[in-house]
């Protein structure tokens, strides 16, 4: 049997500040659900550390789950120690939740202290998750569109990407019907958060991307004019000829063989 | 200093005296004027520092100015290297692992990050490098050479061991890691392992009243700035930080680590072919972008297919309905950050030239050798897009065919 958690945060509406789901755990969720879709023998817990009167707690219930399991941890409290007490004894082989929170700190230590604690592995990125004979198998979601596939050995943290699969939008009745189950907490609070200074942001100069030191007239031509390419032409070549210069400029700058090498590897 | 005539003393000098008419004999010995007569060009060439970057005249002396005129040639480049020899800590910098040893450009951020934070004591940076690549004209002092089992492979666990031995050979008083995907991850595990607070997502480092640094960064959900006293584990933002321009830094070869190998919990790692397709444009590596020169669009899809590229279009051709208009690049599409933009039968409006302004490479394909997209291109071909199409589907399968 795979037990499966998932840690749930509040999230916050980027233009209003309402409390909402937060969209990456929305998604580990839904990731969660999926996997015990597919596995009959599976079970999916939700965990919120946090305030359990808070009503945006009803949108996960709304996606599905019978009971929120919610640790009673009082704003400006450091959740790990609860959440990894919770974790522990409840054995699970899975432990899904989003890179980061929306609001609060969001330094996104969460699923690495827990990994931590408990000694369990961490996968990060993830965008797909199933499970294999010896483990999991994450999809983890790169820069510039890549995809790769991770084997890695339960139990294990895995923090879910912005590249997952949208989740589903919250049941009004489910919502109503579901249980919160509320479990006291013991935490300490944040010092070193308490301790740093907040002030209202202020947007940053932009940074200029020429050195200091040249002219002022220099730094202008710069930023203003068009950037000129390399200039290699060629006028009315015979199409292998264009051919054979393009082939040869894209192998030249790694742009194909990037790629072909790329190819074996997979 | 020379000597100051005084010509009405002279002539008073030469005078005869006695008679009614004035009479002067020009042979008598020129008098000694008393005062001497300034030089303002010596004075001032004398007092010159430097002329380039820009002039410079220290008047009250305290610097020892150069003989004559400094020339730009001599003095533009300085060439020396600076060399922290004994320092009092250290900044260790955490580039991003890959790439044959070569720093990128947050690798080259994060360096001169890290020579804000050495700059103020008298410290010392050092990176952890994965090659025999040349760090010091980047701003560091030492370099700490950490084997990578499997180059291209992923193993976090082992670069989190590598890290942490680095860590407590030079004890150093900060870390720096860079706040991308990969980095981040390293840097939270690092963390976490060491059971120490990570400063994550560093966007400035300003001066404080006290005469320190203070690090900020942002927090989450668009919420207020976040001030602390630099911890030791820090993680930078790309672009956050200008790279190092100052004289290049000594750059010298530490002992190479041997950390003990973790068992491996990510038991294996491979990339997945991905639809170049559904990559979206903005996030797209490799371009091939069709404008109103092209007519065969089956061409262009097979080109797009043997290349492997992500396909993308000008406005026309979205206005016309060949392309989808998420695919439209642009000041009123998408503006794309690849690595290379292949255009077929693109004119090169303003507004299309502003949407690959960040491109590092372009190549053009256009009947037109007046067309500005030729201007901005770096292999530039005029011919007709339709007989290049086929031409290089022809030449790709021969060579991938002869590789096989």
């Amino acid at each position: 049997m795979t037990r499966v958690a998932v840690l749930l945060s509040l999230g916050k509406h980027p233009a209003s500040g309402r409390s909402r789901r937060a969209g990456l755990d929305a998604r580990a969720l839904e990731l969660a659900l999926d996997l015990a879709r597919g596995m009959p023998d599976a079970e999916v817990r939700a965990v919120h550390a946090g305030d359990p009167a808070n009503e945006a707690l009803r949108d996960y219930l709304g996606m599905g789950i019978e009971t929120l399991d919610v640790l009673d941890v009082a704003p400006g409290h450091d959740p790990v120690s609860a959440l990894a007490g919770f974790l522990r004894a409840g054995r699970f082989d899975l432990v899904l939740c989003g890179m980061r929170a929306e609001a609060g700190e969001g330094s996104g230590m969460v699923p690495y202290l827990i990994a931590e604690t408990l000694e369990y592995a961490v996968v990060c990125d993830a965008a797909a998750i199933a499970c294999a004979e010896v483990g999991a198998r994450v999809v983890q979601a790169l820069p510039r569109g890549r995809r790769r596939e991770v084997t890695v050995v339960l139990p294990a943290v895995v923090a879910v990407n912005a590249a997952a699969y949208p989740a589903r939008a919250p049941a009004f009745a489910r919502s109503r019907r579901g249980r919160i189950a509320v479990h006291p907490a013991k935490v300490c609070e944040d010092a070193y958060l308490a301790a740093c200074e907040t002030r209202p942001w202020r947007a940053l100069p932009k940074r200029m991307a020429l050195a200091s030191g040249v002219s002022a007239a220099e730094r202008m031509k710069a930023l203003t004019e068009v950037k000129a390419g390399e200039g290699h032409l060629l006028v009315h070549p015979s199409p292998e000829d264009a051919a054979k210069a393009i082939y040869d400029y894209l192998i030249e700058k790694r742009i194909l063989q990037a790629r072909g090498s790329k190819e074996e590897g997979g | 200093m020379r000597v100051r005539r005084d010509p009405r003393g002279e002539r008073e000098a030469c005078r005869l005296a006695g008679h009614g008419r004035l009479r002067f004999v020009l042979s008598i010995a020129k008098s000694k004027g008393a005062r001497p007569r300034r030089a303002p060009r010596a004075l001032r060439l004398a007092a010159t520092v430097t002329t380039a970057p820009r002039l410079r005249i220290a008047w009250k002396g305290g610097i020892t100015p150069h003989a004559g005129r400094t020339d730009m040639a001599a003095c533009a480049p300085a060439e020396t290297v600076s060399i922290v020899a004994e320092p009092a800590f250290y900044v260790l910098v955490v580039p991003e692992a890959g790439s044959d040893g070569e720093l990128g450009e947050t690798g080259r951020q994060l360096l001169a990050a890290a020579r804000l934070l050495a700059d103020r004591g008298n410290g010392a940076v050092c990176v952890l490098g994965d090659g025999d690549g040349d760090y010091g004209p980047a701003g560091a002092d030492r370099v700490l050479t950490l084997a990578t089992s499997d180059p291209g492979g992923y193993d976090p666990e082992h670069r989190v061991a590598g890290i942490i031995d680095a860590i407590s050979v030079i004890s150093p008083r900060h870390v720096l890691f860079s706040e991308t995907p990969e980095g981040g991850d390293i840097a939270r595990r690092v963390g976490a392992r060491l059971g120490e607070r990570l400063f994550p997502g560093v966007e400035a480092l300003e001066p404080c009243a006290e005469g320190g640094m203070r690090v900020l960064r942002r927090m989450a959900g668009n919420g207020p700035a976040q001030l602390a006293s630099p911890p030791r584990l820090i993680s930078i933002m790309p672009d956050a930080f200008a790279p190092h321009v100052g004289p290049p830094h000594e750059g010298r070869p530490l002992d190479a680590l041997a950390p003990v190998v973790p068992e491996r919990r990510i038991v294996s790692a491979l990339p997945l072919p991905v639809d170049p397709d559904a990559i979206p444009l903005a996030e797209a590596d490799f371009l091939l972008s069709g404008g109103n020169g092209v007519t065969d669009w089956q061409a262009f899809a097979e080109l797009a297919a043997a290349l492997g590229a992500t396909r993308a279009g000008s406005r026309v051709v979205c206005d016309q309905g060949h392309l989808p208009r998420e695919r439209q690049v642009g000041a009123s599409g998408t503006l794309v950050t690849a690595g290379c933009y292949f255009a077929l039968g693109i004119s090169g409006a303003a507004q299309h030239l502003q949407g690959i302004a960040r491109v590092a490479h372009v190549v053009a394909v256009n009947t037109d050798l007046h067309a500005e997209m030729i201007k901005r291109a770096d292999l530039a071909i005029i011919a007709d897009a339709q007989k290049v199409m086929p031409a290089l589907v022809r030449l790709l399968a021969e060579r991938r065919g002869r590789v096989r």
